[in-house]
């Protein structure tokens, strides 16, 4: 699912005048970079035990004896995991603080490698992916959190931005490791453990490395504990900056406390509820690109497409790489395009080439040269992907709700988004089987026009509006009068 | 004594506000007004005329609006009155989503007005 992270506009804007001195130079400022070096460790293991499959799937596979169906399952018990890691992550990271949350998600994190490298059996696996998968959904709920709060305001965007690339820089490194294990070492018995034995690595650099950072000052300051507060920020910011900035984060806690407050009850009110379905189906759409069959099984299918296992899982490098230069493409454009604009160009792209990759499958007989054409259509397709839909998807998310309900109405989201994640994992190499090539990408095809119906039926432009003007709007149009 | 009004995102809501404000004219009293709303009210969206104190809804104590409305009127022991809007409600939709207003009306430890808009 790459980039997994629910960014929350009061953490990516100073919404009050608060006028600061400069952050400072030197030593607080390294010690911010190596907070966040530390804490995007937890993208990366993010991206990192999501794509891993995508290589590691076949002698897994020829190891278990998996059918078409369990293979979908091993894959999908992560995102069934963190559907609910995402969900909880959230709650914790709120009751605990998000230092000791994130060396929980570490600890997580290292148990269920352990657990997957060592599953005797396939029913083993399935449940050490799904505590694997709530690490994974814990970590996109909390490591932006934690980024965005102890980042001085006028760089926060950048720092959230940094973990979203380390996700999807998780997922190629995956994709680089599989590729160099398989062609090295592909003989070696039950070689995929070793693919998932890699994982281990990042999550005990984030395990030991969060040990020696501190947590957040805005945390700290919502539990009235200012003192702590400002000793951080003085680890952090420049002796009158941290001073001056304990106000500034008195008032963004008082404002996320405030997030929690709507629940079920005020989806009973006309335009909440509709804001809820535009965000719901957002979440929706965004997995039913089928961008995530791409990131799990995109060595497969270049298989079944007619390439030897050994040059699919190197080819397989090239849909990493475009997906990364596609996020990086994407992070630039939503400052530029209108958030119409660009969804609805992006789901007409998507459409175009998932109905080029089905009509490749019908017209070019299988062997390396379909295999070849499939490739060039899929990273086609990924780059659009990640270049609108992908950032797009998170960044709209974060900005449609009343601030009050945000809380509520993102979990809401997120929870579908990750669903769906499951629910395309699962079903996609049954789906490859059963219909084949063709059919299957046709069916992406007509779900990417689907989207973009909705999408230009329902969806309001949120670009240079400040939330209070929006809302206004939007309540004035589809409120009960 | 004092009347105190739940005012929802609605119609109804908005009219419940109109009524109390009257009742409270008529009876010579505050007004406590219950802001049940996704926003917090601004200057202009509060009655003058009258004493006016608004409580607005915030925070996860609050994610409940008939425990937010019961909240405050445990804690101002003054009111004696409680306004409410009520329409009517489909059955899916009570079922799906309840009904705050026959929640409100079952727990209110003060008598309760209910005012609903003609031909609905």
């Amino acid at each position: 699912m790459p980039p997994g992270s629910p960014r929350r506009r009061s953490t990516s804007t100073a919404s009050t005048n608060f006028e600061l001195p400069h952050v400072g130079t030197g030593r607080p400022v390294h010690r911010l970079g190596i907070i966040a070096t530390v804490a995007t460790f937890g993208g990366l293991l993010f991206g990192y035990d999501t794509g891993v499959v995508n290589g590691a799937l076949e002698p897994l596979s020829e190891d278990f004896g998996l059918t078409a169906l369990s293979e979908g399952l091993v894959v999908a018990s992560l995102m069934v995991g963190a559907a609910f890691g995402a969900v909880f992550g959230g709650r914790v990271a709120d009751a605990w603080g998000r230092r000791k949350t994130i060396l929980l998600l570490a600890g997580v994190f290292i148990i269920g490698t352990l657990g997957c490298v060592l599953a005797p059996g396939a029913e083993f696996l399935i449940g050490a992916r799904f505590v694997l998968g709530l690490a994974v959904g814990g970590a996109s709920a909390t490591v932006p959190v934690y980024l965005g709060e102890i980042a001085p305001s006028e760089k926060r965007g950048s720092y959230v931005t940094r973990n979203e690339l380390m996700i999807v820089g998780g997922q190629l490194a995956a994709f680089v490791i599989n590729a160099v294990i398989f062609n090295f070492f592909g003989h070696v018995d039950s070689i995929w453990r070793w693919m998932l034995l890699v994982a281990l690595v990042p999550a005990i650099a984030l395990l030991v490395g969060m040990i020696f950072q501190p947590e957040s000052p805005r945390w700290l300051i919502s539990q009235g504990r200012t003192e702590e507060a400002l000793a951080v920020l003085k680890q952090v910011r420049s002796p009158e900056r941290a001073e001056a900035e304990i106000d500034e984060v008195t008032h963004l806690a008082a404002e996320d406390a405030k997030e929690a407050t709507g629940g079920l009850s005020d989806l009973g009110t006309r335009w909440v509820l509709r804001l809820v379905i535009i965000g719901a189906g957002l979440g929706f759409f965004q997995q039913l690109t089928g961008i995530n069959s791409v990131m799990y099984y995109g060595t497969q299918l270049l298989t079944s497409a007619g390439l030897d296992s050994g040059v699919a899982i190197i080819g397989n490098i090239a849909n990493g790489v475009f997906s990364l230069a596609g996020i990086s493409l994407g992070m630039y454009l939503l400052n530029k395009l209108p958030r119409r604009v660009m969804f609805l160009t992006g789901y007409a792209l998507i459409a175009v080439f998932h109905t080029l990759i089905a009509l490749t499958a019908v017209i070019v007989p299988p062997g390396p040269a379909q295999a070849w054409t499939v490739l060039a259509f899929l990273v086609l397709f990924v780059f659009s992907m990640q270049g609108t839909v992908g950032p797009l998807t998170w960044l709209m998310l974060s900005e449609i709700f009343p601030m009050k309900i945000r809380s509520f109405a993102m979990g809401i989201c997120v929870f579908v988004l990750w669903i769906m994640n499951a629910i395309v994992a699962q079903f996609f190499p049954p789906l490859i089987e059963a219909l084949g090539m063709t059919a299957t990408f046709g069916m992406f095809a007509g779900l990417a026009v689907i989207a973009f119906v909705f999408l230009a039926l329902m969806l309001p432009e949120t670009k240079d509006k400040d939330l209070a003007e929006f809302e206004r709007e939007f309540k004035a149009e589809y409120g009960r009068r | 004594m004092s009347v105190a009004v739940a005012v929802t995102d609605s119609p109804e809501g908005r009219l419940a506000l109109q009524s109390a404000v009257a009742e409270a004219q008529n009876l010579g009293t505050g007004l406590l007004l219950i802001n049940l709303t996704l926003h917090d009210f601004t200057e202009d969206e509060i009655p003058s005329g009258l004493e006016v104190t608004v409580i607005n809804r915030s925070g996860r104590g609050d994610r409940d609006p008939v425990t937010a409305v019961i909240d405050e009127l445990s804690d101002h022991a003054e009111v004696d009155r409680l306004v409410l809007g009520v329409r009517a409600r489909s059955r899916v939709g009570k079922m799906i989503l309840g009904s705050v207003a026959q929640r409100l009306i079952l727990r209110s430890p003060v008598p309760v007005l209910t005012v609903r808009q003609d031909g609905r």
